[in-house]
């Protein structure tokens, strides 16, 4: 063989070896030939929308690159969310991503089989077996049940039905706070919930309301709360928590009063009668009369022993709500949802009208619009109605009865009554898994639409990308089915698509607004703009009450049972968050359980019955029983025990199935009366071990801080007396000569007193920066990904623990410990103070972890899969890391470098403020800002100097960037 | 006992090195099969991630890194033996120090596996290495990690040479006895040595100089080893006593290591003419002195966490002692510091039965040392958020066991091909008149 020949075979095998390991299968690349007007590679397209992950319809910018979404925000010029969006809101991507999907339409034959179906085929089903009803004069036996919508799409489904001849349309929301409404309608004549102003507060008292996690518009309350929680001239207001269970928002409270649950409304005429009898307030003349009948006999004692708080208590919190004004008293939660519901409520309003609050802290006219919704009296009567077999046609629009309803509702039953079940739900849930015909509507990102969250704000929805499935608008298929009808259908429903219908309705908005300017200029804004918002002004409101007597609640289950708190949960809502992985790997602020429900008992009644952390232990409740391991915290009652909502999911998905149960099956069926709620409070469950062990997730370690502690405290007296100086900053010398930084330093300020622990920030790190996430198991080995977490400590109190949150994330250290061990240089320090990770030179010798005192560090153990499609979502912005190499915060760096790149091209500096990286953007509170420590003017200089001000772990000479502000407490009782 | 003469040496050390018999071939085996299992392990874990191991956050470094360190105290004992006892003249040090030579050799061979072996990507272990290259990439010479390479590819080569150097007037004396093939290999092996005065002479003071330059290797090398931890800031680590501490400890395992080995050998080999009581009795004595140190730096590093006032160095200490690991702590502290002081009593330090027992004790306790210092530490650095626990897996035990096997395998093999005690010093020591 000569040289030439053995060169060839070498080439060729070579070749050949290269080739076959090539396993995938081989991908073609479409250059843009006619590039899409909207789509420049490489920039990104920004639209506005509205979140519709929950009923609060913040407002949404989704960022989009290469034509599809690959991040959202909130719109900051949305005056509901201004910018902020919670964990749910952020995880809305890995909803238009679900790899599980419906792809497009099913028909399921008698036997459960589900076969595929063109988008005609199943209009034309639809339209004939409509068409067949309405000539029998039985379009009324068509019903619909949708979420709650406010805008086109509910004027749509109502002229659709009614055209076919059917009243019942339903909106269900499995939280619709019929009792508020019902209250506010005893109380001040208005079957409608107010806006409750918390910035506006100097006392604030929670009767069990988790505004900080799903209680109307979480979001917008907590904004509202972090500026309510400044400290201004030297004082902050107070704020006390009425609840059976220390929630996220009770964590956030300077006081938590664990009452027997379902006697908040007797605390409340307590706290009246007290305030009358103390003459606290200058009610006088007929009014106090009639209130002073209402509240005799609620003297101290009686409520002490009625509600299991001291008499002082009692007389304190009247006092403390009085003085200073305006107060604010809510009422939620479990307070909010016993069969004395509405009468617990009226009290409550009564309290907030004696001192005044009406108009000022509660504000009428601004009303929020989930007050809409049906109450579930409604869906019994439909319940009722389909059992009977008066229902031919259910159509099911995004509602999970099936999971949000008791069992004892018989919804299950009376759903295989009905001869044709259609869902236009996008996922298979468990209702859609039992219907005949199921027609994937859009999701929200997909679709148009408008959504009015409360009165003056209308957000308009728009696509922000191409459908990501064969699925379809509802709204477009209403269309088409009505077009296929004819006739007097085709005539009431002329629209040829559901855009069109859209922006008919929105001529009746531009009409009232902008009467000036041509329509498609208005219409341009206000997609652009997110919507159309309007000053709505308040509506005077007097306190006229009838007669109505808080009572204690019933409560079904054997009297030695322990009441069952059914809670909803930040991550997963009523469960409709469970498919979204990101949301299943969220630690629970609390218990920071991840991909699981528990049920929470206090420690102290855990031993009574042998019960140990991770025990599976069975909960039966006259209704049902259900199976959950063991979470034991003293963050709730003795007499009772707590179980999220959200998880326990027979469907759903991958995520969501087979993890924990579902509380929800074990409530009694029926509806309080006062205002046709489903008392979430209703039963006592028996508990018993099965014997069985659990393991329960989660990446937390000790609760207990060392020494000064990550998270810290300055009461009020300290900070008034300590000097406008910042605390001392351990900065010893270092051998090593100091890093230049010659234009920038990037660093952050953290207020731990705006930061309440949602979380948010976590999601939205995973979001930008394709963090991975890696399962259950792997949390539980210490595995888990995320950049950044909000660390929850413990600090012991008389009672009970108090919570203290602090977000941890890479503090970008002027003296890295990683950076100096780090054999290859994989790890450096930037000169503009990043603290940068080169991937592609790391070995993974993981020494930089270890040396970081922070352990913010997180390796790649493996390379983690992204299931189709849900790695459309992933950044192209920032590299996704492969098995072997060590991963961190970077602040972001990839929108560090784009602004920077604005202002060049600008031919400007970086202003201050511009640049937010995805954890700063999503907070809720603004807890944290980023920013140029090198810049004198900017923000986070002026935080970084706050006499609050501290470096965690500074006294290791590390130097960190990130300056943490202490929360403020009150050091004493706020009451 | 008749005196040795210089041609029962021959026989007697040349013996050792004929064809063995079925036993060995057997152990062979095994220990083989046992490399295999090993090197599939390491194979699965390269395929799949170190997910396959039990690491975590914040536990980055768990068995490989203490199997690295164990092996590096393993492969101290042998240059202390040759080198350092040579330089002082310590006679009896003559009948171990082949093998104890041996054991650094392959104990280092053993140790430089675990770097690789714990990288997240280790087939670019080579940018660990400063070498010229286009990208002008050098490696960070900050880092102690790549102190580390440098010292530990010092001391291989170092001691390689030296073992190389005091073998080939033995291989010499091999190549005269032997036939076929070995005397080929022999033959290769000892250079070309006659035997000249002049050879000798060079051989000496050749001899001599390397000793001198191992000695402070002995130092140095566990030294910078120690660095690895002693120059980052964890609490549990970051201590100024680490470096004669792991010193000692190193001295500790690999006097034990010796005396576990050597026993067996002189019993297998029937070397107990040249193997002495005395011997091991003076190896004893050595591991009362490092034992000794040992235990003292343990007393030192909880009175240093006390006495700083540090809370994190507080925290750390006490957990050690009475939280999750405290079964390894004790163990730990049981076998290397106390368990040796047996050895204080004469009746214990001759009893073969004895010495092996308490070595092998100290052996498991010197791993278990590192582990403790590890992973302990790790587990429960400042952030207590972040603490958490380690254990390994299967993978990382099948890893750990098979490089017991590949230390063995080497070991085997040099039993076989080369004289397990220096055939050269045991003759000068031989009395004039005798031979």
């Amino acid at each position: 063989m000569d040289r030439r020949d053995f060169l060839k075979i070498l080439g060729g095998s070579g070749a050949a070896a290269a080739l076959s390991g090539c396993a995938q299968p081989v991908e073609k690349i479409l250059p843009y030939v006619i590039p899409d007007e909207d789509i420049v590679p490489g920039v990104a397209t920004w639209y506005a929308t509205v979140c519709r992950e929950c009923p609060a319809g913040c407002g949404m910018l989704v960022r989009t690159r290469e034509g599809r979404a690959v991040k959202v925000e909130g719109n900051p010029a949305h005056p509901v969310n201004a910018g902020a969006l919670c964990a749910r809101g952020q995880a809305s991507l890995q909803g238009l991503y679900n790899p599980d999907r419906i792809p497009h339409p099913l028909r399921r034959d008698a036997s459960g089989k589900t076969h595929p179906m063109s988008w005609a085929e199943a209009e034309a089903l639809l339209a004939e077996r409509f068409a067949a009803l309405r000539a029998r004069g039985a379009g009324d036996r068509v019903a619909f049940v949708g979420r709650l919508e406010t805008g086109s799409l509910r004027r749509l489904v109502g002229e659709f039905l009614a055209a076919i001849g059917s009243m019942q349309y339903l909106t269900y929301e499995p939280f619709a706070y019929e009792p508020l409404r019902a209250a506010n309608h005893i109380a001040f004549g208005r079957a409608a919930i107010p806006f409750y102003d918390i910035e506006a507060a100097e006392f604030l008292l929670s009767f069990d309301a988790d505004f900080l996690e799903t209680w109307i518009s979480p979001v917008a309350f907590a904004r509202a709360f972090a500026r309510f929680r400044t400290v201004r001239e030297g004082t902050r207001p107070g704020f006390a928590y009425v609840g059976p269970r220390l929630n996220l928002t009770a964590a956030n409270a300077d006081a938590w009063l664990p009452i027997r649950p379902g006697t908040e409304g007797i605390l409340a005429l307590g706290m009246i009668q007290v305030i009358l009898q103390e003459k606290l307030v200058p009610v006088s003349g007929p009014e106090r009369d009639r209130v002073w009948t209402l509240v005799q006999g609620y003297d101290p004692p009686a409520v002490a022993k009625a509600t299991d708080l001291p008499a002082e208590t009692v007389q304190q919190l009247a006092r403390a709500f009085v003085l200073p004004r305006p107060s604010l008293a809510l009422g939620g939660g479990i307070a909010a949802s016993a069969n004395n519901a509405t009468a617990t409520l009226v009290a409550i309003n009564t309290l907030n009208a004696i001192v005044g609050n009406l108009g000022r802290t509660v504000r009428f006219g601004p009303n929020a619009s989930i007050a809409e919704a049906s109450p579930y009296a409604d869906l019994q009567r439909l319940i009722q109605a389909m059992a009977q077999g008066d229902v031919e046609v259910l159509l099911l629009h995004d509602v999970n009865p099936l999971f949000t309803l008791p069992a004892a509702t018989g919804f299950a039953e009376a759903l295989a009554k009905v001869p044709l079940v259609v869902s236009f739900s996008s996922f298979p849930d468990e209702t859609t898994m039992r219907a005949h015909l199921v027609l994937p509507d859009h999701t929200p990102l997909e679709s148009w639409g408008d959504y009015a969250p409360r009165a003056g704000v209308a957000g308009l929805v728009q696509p922000t990308m191409r459908p990501v499935f064969a699925s379809k608008g509802l709204g477009d298929v209403l269309l088409a089915v009505a077009r296929q009808m004819g006739g007097e259908v085709a005539k009431a429903l002329p629209a040829e698509s559901f855009q069109a219908y859209l922006q008919e309705v929105w001529r009746g908005h531009h009409r009232r607004l902008a009467p000036t300017i041509p329509f498609e200029e208005f219409w341009e804004a206000a997609l652009k703009r997110g919507g159309v918002w309007e000053e709505v002004p308040d509506e005077r409101v007097r306190l006229t009450l009838g007669g109505i007597a808080a009572v204690e609640p019933e409560v079904a289950g054997s009297s030695e049972g322990l009441t069952l708190l059914t809670v909803p949960s930040l991550q997963h809502f009523d469960g409709r968050g469970a498919n979204r992985p990101w949301l299943q790997e969220l630690p629970d602020p609390l218990s920071q359980i991840v991909w699981d429900a528990w049920v929470e008992i206090h420690p102290e009644t855990a031993r009574q019955r042998g019960i140990g952390e991770g025990d599976i232990v069975r909960l039966t409740s006259p209704f049902g029983q259900i199976e959950l391991p063991a979470h034991l915290s003293a963050g709730l009652r003795k007499d009772v025990v707590a179980v999220p909502i959200g998880q326990g999911h027979t469907a759903f998905g991958r995520y969501a199935e087979r993890r924990g149960a579902n509380p929800l099956l074990l409530l009694a069926p029926r509806a309080e009366e006062a205002s046709g709620a489903l008392p979430r409070l209703s039963v006592r469950v028996a508990l018993a071990r099965t014997g069985a062990r659990s393991l329960l997730a989660s990446p937390a370690g000790s609760s207990q801080q060392v020494g000064e502690g990550v998270a810290r405290t300055i009461t009020l007296t300290e900070l008034n007396r300590s000097e406008a100086e910042p605390g001392p900053r351990h900065e010893a010398g270092s051998l090593y000569p100091a890093h230049v930084h010659p234009d920038h330093r990037w660093g952050m300020a953290i207020d731990l007193n705006a930061c309440i622990g949602c979380s948010a920030c976590v999601v939205a790190c995973a979001a930008e920066n394709n963090v991975p996430v890696v399962g259950k198991e792997r949390v539980s080995q210490g595995r888990i990904m995320s950049w950044i977490r909000i660390e929850r400590y413990l600090e012991e109190g008389p009672s009970f623990p108090r919570p203290r949150f602090v977000p941890m994330l890479c503090q970008h250290c002027d003296n890295a410990p990683c950076e100096s061990v780090c054999p290859v240089f994989a790890t450096y320090h930037n000169p503009e103070g990043l603290n940068a990770m080169v991937y592609n030179r790391c070995v993974g010798t993981r020494y930089c972890a270890n040396n970081c005192p922070y352990k913010v560090r997180r390796f790649n153990w493996q390379t983690y899969p992204w299931p189709s499609p849900l790695h459309l979502q992933l950044n192209p912005d920032v590299s996704v890391r492969e098995m072997g190499v060590m991963e961190k915060c970077t602040f972001c760096v990839q929108r560090i470098r784009e602004a920077k790149e604005n202002a060049k091209d600008e031919g400007r500096g970086v202003r201050d403020g511009e640049i937010t990286p995805a954890c700063a953007q999503t907070c809720p509170t603004s807890a944290i800002v980023f920013g140029d420590l090198k810049d004198p003017q900017s923000r986070v200089v002026r935080l970084a100097r706050d006499p609050r001000g501290y470096h965690v772990l500074g006294e290791l000479n590390t130097r960190p960037a990130i300056t943490y502000l202490k929360r403020v407490v009150l050091g004493r009782s706020p009451i | 006992m008749q005196p040795l003469t210089f041609r029962q040496v021959d026989r007697d050390i040349l013996r050792t090195m004929e064809p063995p018999g079925r036993l060995y071939y057997g152990l062979l085996a095994l220990v083989l099969a046992v490399i295999l299992w090993g090197v599939y392990a390491w194979w699965y874990q390269i395929q799949t991630g170190l997910a396959v191991a039990g690491l975590n956050n914040p536990v980055g470094w768990g068995a490989y890194i203490t199997n690295f360190v164990f092996w590096v105290g393993i492969a101290h004992s042998g240059t202390l033996i040759s080198a350092i006892l040579y330089l002082f003249r310590a006679r009896w040090r003559t009948a171990v120090y082949r093998s104890a030579e041996a054991m650094t050799v392959f104990a280092i061979m053993t140790a430089g596996l675990f770097p690789l072996i714990h990288l997240g990507r280790p087939w670019y272990f080579y940018w660990l290495l400063p070498y010229p290259n286009q990208r002008n990439l050098w490696p960070n010479f900050q880092s102690p990690l790549l102190w580390d390479v440098v010292a530990i590819g010092t001391y291989m080569t170092v001691s390689v040479t030296f073992f190389f150097i005091g073998l080939i007037p033995d291989l010499a004396t091999a190549r005269d006895q032997a036939t076929g093939w070995r005397r080929l290999f022999y033959g290769i092996l000892s250079l070309g040595w006659r035997g000249s005065d002049r050879e000798w002479r060079h051989y000496r003071s050749g001899y001599l100089f390397f000793a001198a330059l191992a000695t402070p290797l002995v130092v140095s090398v566990h030294s910078v080893v120690s660095w690895d931890f002693a120059m980052s800031i964890v609490p549990g680590w970051h201590s100024t006593i680490f470096a004669p501490y792991f010193v000692a400890g190193a001295i500790h395992s690999g006097l034990a290591m010796v005396i576990t080995i050597l026993l067996p050998l002189r019993r297998i080999f029937r070397l107990e003419a040249y193997l002495l009581p005395r011997h091991f009795e003076n190896l004893a004595k050595l591991i009362i002195v490092t034992g000794l140190i040992v235990g003292y730096a343990y007393l030192v590093e909880f009175f240093l966490a006390w006495y700083s006032g540090n809370v994190y160095e507080h925290a750390v200490f006490l957990d050690r002692a009475t939280g999750h690991y405290a079964p390894e702590f004790w163990i730990m502290v049981t076998f290397n510091a106390v368990l040796p002081l047996l050895f204080f009593i004469r009746r214990v330090r001759t009893s073969p039965a004895w010495l092996v027992g308490i070595s092998l004790g100290i052996t498991i306790g010197m791993w278990f040392e590192r582990f403790v210092i590890i992973v302990a530490s790790l587990a429960h650095s400042y952030i207590p958020f972040s603490w958490g626990l380690y254990r390994p897996t299967w993978v990382e035990l099948s890893i750990t066991a098979g490089s017991f096997a590949w230390f063995l395998f080497w070991f085997l093999l040099f039993a076989k091909f080369l004289p397990s005690v220096s055939m050269t010093e045991v003759k000068e020591q031989i009395p004039e008149e005798a031979g």
